[in-house]
């Protein structure tokens, strides 16, 4: 298929300062969990965009010095040159497809506790960070602002011999250079800072002596955050920003603009739940008025006529993606081929943002199972080895997340038949319900894909409106039986906080309700006052909540847990729903577990009260979020009533479980799961992962020891 | 062989506008256009549109069509008056005669013709082919008649003020062995956007979710089931069964009334197929307008302010 | 008791397309094929008649014209359950006439009670052969069914007949007849793979084809669409705007 003309904008190459870049797509710094410690896993996964063909890849941000540690958060180091080496990879893998490499240097100041390095950042100001509460900074005197900015040329120096071909001098998400324009972090009365001037004089500094250093022939790209809404203390567009542009627009080769804080940079990195695509151009579309170099940002782009529109309204000069990379490395390359359909759009679920924040894992994404996997499972969301047992018939039972895209993978590696069989009428399991919830509508963009690919896909049949049993299972005629009939939320209050349930607890009653119950099966949420209980950490207590307290009712959201929904800390969803149900009036009552449930009345003891005093909560509805349980009695009668030897007479070589019916996950999760056990069917035992590489050091004993 | 013999359609005691398309569809032929009509009364339906040449009335005995009867009826007035072409509209009455007289009578024979012509002595006819992918012109065996149904909105109506006069045409006529027996109204059910003949469809022009009870109220008035496109579906203002996209339904409605739609792939993908597509846009180069039959650059909330005080 | 279902297979055309040398046919090498919808369920149709009947040595028989490509679209009624399936072999485009021509003597020998044909197919959209077939079998015939109360001894059957705007006209035909089935007559069912596999074991007969006499057209040209040359515009202000809206839409759902 062929490009539509109207998005050759794309594709039009871009002068950035000394560098040529082949077209308007640049995948923006973002963390994956690698930094230069796992050096070919950053790579590869960088790698991968370049070969769906971004035009330029950033490393995360990328540490000038040891003062610069974000342990427990993962970033990458320049610090000598075995750190060069391992970022030179990142930069040949990047080359060899024609893209650019970038490393954003970033020196965090009083946000990098260095519990590794055990040094001491510096700032300029002593102020605890807002965002790493226990770490001050040392206060800079003139001798450190020198150092520091020593500290950056060296580290741009070692950028270039990397091979990398932009270098960052990096402010947004209030990080040092930013920090001193900022009046909340920069309380100077010297000429670092006060006036717009002094406070902009580290950073302009700063981009001079990079600019000196490797300027000739690296381009020099500058992150800027444009409006920290913090009012008058933080920064803003008008006041200091624009000025910002017009002073250093001369030394800048790229702007890469964005808005917010650090403490908030959901308000950057926005969920779907929230914002629609495209949240910052307005600020973006404010700096490529007064600049004269190409302006770049993103804004959770994933359709491509928000694309060119960006570009044909002079809002940007270059797409920067950062998620929608992460959900499909090649989403350019399906535009330059007409592909639309093939695009795996990100559903702004911001899971891969909480690995990251939670410090360590690797990056995950609910819509690309092989996102961070590319080398340590060597997987290629484009590309699948024909199975070796591609000869045999596949029943893949359920289609939900997990089941969708065991099938679709199933049938991408060319299996001679694939049926997906559905109760209900059309597929998405669990997704067909939970993008209903409020604000998750484009979640449900994980079903629109896998339909539409899987209805390209000749060899794979979906068979909707149809329960199989363990006969029905039996005699379908597969040789190999997937089951992934998911799980449901528990009916008796059966919680992870007492490991009992809750007396009176009980679903089948009119008034006490599950989330499926709700949503998927509409049964009716009685009377006025409702009591959510939320046992479970993630989204569903405050979504529910939400939802029924638009609707009217008086809701009361209880939890075991010292804070409700922890788990949305970390995809940056947090601030904005805890704004949502207090203007909404949801009672929020943490530490409290319910003692006994009963129509009219829920009655629940502090978690911390040794004498276990009770409180008696009005309840017309009570709503048990407490905690999932598989659906695996389908798994259980194949297994433990017919059992694998008389599945094996049928002419049934395998029957696995994946997803939540094997046991209930994230559904990032569960779609690795169906991943996985597809990508690795033909194994020699495929309920059993394959080992994945590890990147780290073997010691041989004798060796290292001599 | 001369002329052009139109059937007239007509349903329910009512004349269908597909009959003076049929007229102008037979203008693109030579020699004198004849339309029949066969009717329990056929004088209460003016067929004297400008182009009419001759009208013939073929009393039927019965008030309803049945496929004997009518076929029975086309065949003596084939033998009657030799016509060169035979037109017929692409309906699910003349489905149930044409193809058999077609059949019988060894005519040349396509439907769902949307495209004539005659060169020379000879009929030239276009239709669509591969699911209305492709266009093919087709031509017809010599010396036969050629039996055609013509796609409705394909041929603009002929107007009024003709002055043919008519003939009466009597025949004897069978007993019919596939017999009316009464009509029924089709229920109405679940929405099923699929099944809908008419879809007021709503984008992101509309702007909010407040918006929606307007629409649905402005789509009952009209006599439409509402649908939307996929961001509406995304914001979670209506649920997946609505959409009209990829991702969604397929549908091919008699009429697609998009509002507020700026015609994204996927969703064009979706109901670019319909009969007849009719776009608001305030932004006149949306893609909708490359597949809309017709358009209009217009606020979508002020045309539908007018369309429900129209209602 | 034996129905007879003339089945066909489709050719689906993506978004690409090139024509063959001498233009009057799509390049094959752009065509997908697939069960012409209509008659999937037509044969859900029979079949659910014949479980309703119940009766010993009843058949539904599958008929189809093409290629031995066709049989693809055939096994899916056999896997449906259909009991055989009989194939004219013939490879080349033909017009429904032409069709209902060969189709003629295979559903004749056969004598069956009912002959069943989709509306239409997706591909050419005719929705001629199978009201043409019935003609050249003597049968009496309902265009556009969708639903079948028959009553093989009294020798008729009430259909409904699916009208433009949804109305639905009750009739009565005698049987034998043959009626074509409109989509949403039933819900089709679905074959588990071992019904597949099955299907795959079957022998399909392969018969000659009839004389088919001259064809009812021949295609001289095949070529894309003109762009549409847009849309006609609407002018005037909003009132203006709606009131042709509503003319546009009172035509176009008579």
């Amino acid at each position: 298929m062929a490009r539509d003309p109207k998005y050759d904008i794309l594709f039009e190459p871009i002068q950035l300062g000394p560098k040529t870049m082949k077209n308007r797509f640049y995948q923006i710094p973002h963390c994956n969990g690698f930094g230069s410690e796992k050096p070919l896993s950053q790579a590869y996964f960088r790698a991968m965009k370049a070969e769906g063909g971004y035009g330029a890849c950033c490393t995360e941000y990328c540490s000038i010095s040891p003062e610069s540690d974000d342990t427990h958060r993962v970033s990458a180091r320049l610090w000598d040159d075995d750190d060069i080496k391992n970022l030179s990879v990142m930069c040949e893998m990047l080359h060899e497809h024609g893209a650019l490499a970038a490393a954003e240097l970033w020196y965090g100041g009083p946000h990098a506790p260095c519990m590794e390095s055990r040094c001491v950042p510096r700032g300029p100001s002593q102020i605890p960070s807002d965002f790493e509460y226990l770490t001050y900074p040392k206060e800079m005197d003139k001798d450190d602002i020198r150092q520091v900015q020593q500290l950056y040329v060296d580290a741009a120096k070692r950028a270039r011999e990397a091979g990398f071909d932009i270098v960052y001098v990096y402010g947004s998400h209030a990080y040092l250079p930013q920090q001193f324009l900022t009046p909340y972090y920069n309380k100077r009365t010297d000429e670092y800072g006060g006036s717009f001037e002094n406070r902009a004089r580290f950073w302009r500094e700063t981009i001079e002596q990079v600019r000196e250093a490797v300027g000739d022939d690296t381009a020099i790209a500058v992150r800027m955050s444009t409006d920290m809404f913090m009012g008058e203390s933080g920064t803003q567009l008008e006041r200091d920003c624009l000025p910002f542009v017009e002073l250093v627009d001369d030394i800048v080769d790229v702007w890469d603009i964005n808005v917010s804080g650090i403490s908030e940079w959901g308000e950057d990195a926005t969920p779907s739940r929230f914002y629609p695509s495209g949240r910052m151009l307005p600020w973006q579309e404010a700096v490529k008025k007064i600049s004269k170099k190409p302006v770049l940002g993103v804004g959770r782009f994933t359709n491509p006529d928000l694309m060119i529109e960006a570009i044909n309204e002079g809002k940007l000069d270059i797409i920067a993606t950062c998620r929608p990379s992460i959900s499909d490395p090649w989403l350019p390359r399906k535009i330059d081929e007409g592909r639309l359909d093939d695009i795996r759009e990100c559903i702004g679920c911001n899971i891969c943002i909480s690995r990251w924040e939670i410090g360590g894992p690797p990056l995950i994404c609910t819509q690309n199972a092989t996102a961070g996997e590319e080398y340590r499972r060597g997987w290629h969301p484009e590309k699948f080895d024909p199975a070796e047992n591609a000869d045999n018939d596949v029943l893949v039972v359920g289609a939900g997340p997990a089941g969708m895209e065991c099938a679709m993978i199933l049938g991408k590696r060319g299996m001679r038949r694939v049926h997906l069989v559905e109760a209900d009428d059309d597929m998405g399991g669990i997704m067909r319900w939970i993008p209903q919830l409020p604000g998750l509508g484009e979640w449900a963009r994980l079903v629109n894909y896998r339909k539409i690919q899987i209805d390209k896909l000749r060899n794979v049949e979906f068979v909707p409106g149809t329960t199989l049993d363990a006969n029905g299972v039996k005699e379908y005629g597969a040789e190999i039986v997937v089951i992934a009939t998911g799980a449901h939320w528990a009916t008796d209050g059966l919680n992870g906080c007492t490991h009992d349930t809750i007396p009176g607890a009980d679903a089948a009653q009119p008034w006490c309700l599950t989330p499926e119950q709700i949503m998927r099966d509409g049964k009716d949420v009685p009377g006025n006052s409702v009591v959510i209980v939320d046992n479970d950490g993630y989204f569903m207590g405050v979504s529910l909540a939400e939802k029924l307290a638009s609707e009217g009712k008086k809701v009361t959201l209880m939890t075991h847990l010292g804070n409700i929904a922890p788990y949305m800390h970390f995809t940056l969803e947090a601030p904005n729903q805890h704004r949502k149900l207090h203007r909404l009036g949801v009672e929020i009552v943490p530490y409290h577990i319910p003692s006994r449930v009963e129509q009219g009345s829920v009655t629940a003891t502090h978690v911390y009260d040794e004498e276990g005093h009770e409180q008696t909560w009005e309840a017309d509805a009570v709503v048990l979020i407490t905690q999932r349980r598989s659906d695996e009695a389908l798994y259980r009668e194949l297994k433990d009533r017919i059992g694998f030897d008389a599945l094996g007479e049928e002419g049934i070589s395998g029957c696995y479980r994946i997803g939540d019916c094997e046991a209930p996950r994230l559904i990032a999760d569960c779609v690795f799961s169906g991943h996985r056990l597809a990508r690795e069917i033909d194994s020699e035992n495929p309920e059993v992962p394959k080992p994945f590489i590890r990147e780290r050091r073997v010691i041989e004993r004798e060796l290292a020891l001599a | 062989m001369n002329g052009t013999l139109v059937v007239a359609e007509h349903l329910r005691g009512e004349l269908r506008e597909l009959t003076r398309e049929l007229v102008t569809a037979a203008q693109q032929l030579s020699g004198p256009v004849t339309v029949a009509v066969i009717a329990r009364d056929p004088s209460v339906f003016d067929v004297s549109f400008q182009g009419v040449d001759e009208i013939v009335n073929l009393p039927l005995g019965q008030e309803e069509f049945e496929n004997d009867v009518y076929q029975t009826a086309l065949e003596a007035l084939i033998a009657d008056r030799q016509p060169q072409a035979v037109l017929l509209g692409f309906t699910v009455n003349s489905m149930g005669y044409g193809p058999a007289v077609a059949a019988k009578l060894a005519l040349g024979f396509a439907s769902d013709v949307h495209g004539l012509a005659v060169e020379g002595e000879a009929v030239i006819a276009t239709r669509s082919f591969y699911g209305g992918k492709v266009d093919a012109e087709l031509e017809f065996p010599a010396e036969r008649p050629v039996l055609l149904l013509v796609r409705p909105t394909a041929f603009a109506p002929a107007a009024d003020g003709g002055n043919a006069s008519a003939t009466e045409f009597t025949v004897e006529l069978p007993s019919a062995r596939a017999r009316h027996l009464e009509f029924e109204e089709a229920a109405t059910g679940d929405v099923d956007i699929t099944t809908a003949d008419f879809l007021l469809s709503v984008g992101r022009g509309i702007g909010d979710k407040e918006a929606i009870p307007q629409f649905e109220q402005l789509a009952d008035k009209l006599g439409a089931v509402l649908s939307v496109s996929r961001p509406l579906v995304d914001a979670g203002w209506m649920p997946n069964a609505r959409q009209v996209g990829q991702s969604g339904k397929t549908v091919k409605p008699k009429v697609y009334l998009a509002l507020g739609i700026s015609g994204a792939v996927q969703h064009l993908a979706g109901m670019k197929t319909s009969e007849t597509i009719i776009a608001v846009n305030t932004d006149p180069e949306a893609a909708i307008f490359n597949v809309a039959h017709f358009g209009a650059v217009a606020d979508l909330f002020d045309v539908a302010a007018e369309l429900e005080k129209l209602s | 008791m034996k129905i007879v279902v003339c089945v066909k297979q489709v050719a689906v055309l993506g978004d690409e397309v090139e024509f063959t040398a001498d233009a009057r046919d799509v390049d094959p090498d752009y065509l997908d094929f697939a069960l012409n919808e209509w008659d999937s369920y037509a044969t859900e149709e029979a079949l659910r008649i014949q479980e309703g009947l119940g009766g010993e040595g009843d058949e539904v028989v599958v008929v189809s014209v093409g290629d031995a490509q066709v049989e693809v679209a055939m096994r899916r009624c056999l896997a449906m359950g259909a009991d055989r399936a009989i194939r004219v072999d013939y490879s080349r485009p033909a017009d429904p006439i032409t069709v209902a021509r060969l189709l003629a003597p295979v559903a004749q020998r056969e004598s069956p009670d009912l002959v069943f044909c989709g509306v239409q197919s997706s591909d050419a959209v005719q929705a001629a052969t199978g009201t043409a077939l019935a003609e050249l079998l003597g049968l009496p015939r309902v265009a556009v069914v969708t639903r079948i109360e028959w009553d093989p001894s009294a020798g008729r059957a009430t259909v409904r007949r699916e009208l433009e705007g949804g109305l639905l006209d009750l009739t009565e035909v005698d049987t034998p007849a043959l009626l074509t089935i409109q989509t949403g007559i039933n819900q089709p069912r679905y074959a588990n793979l071992r019904a597949i596999k099955q299907a795959e074991q079957k022998q399909i007969e392969v018969v000659s084809p009839a004389e088919q006499g001259e064809p009812a057209y021949r295609v001289r040209r095949m070529f894309a669409p003109p762009k549409g040359e847009g849309a006609q515009i609407l002018a005037g202000g909003p009132a203006d705007i709606a009131r042709r809206i509503r003319e546009i839409v009172e035509e176009r759902l008579k």
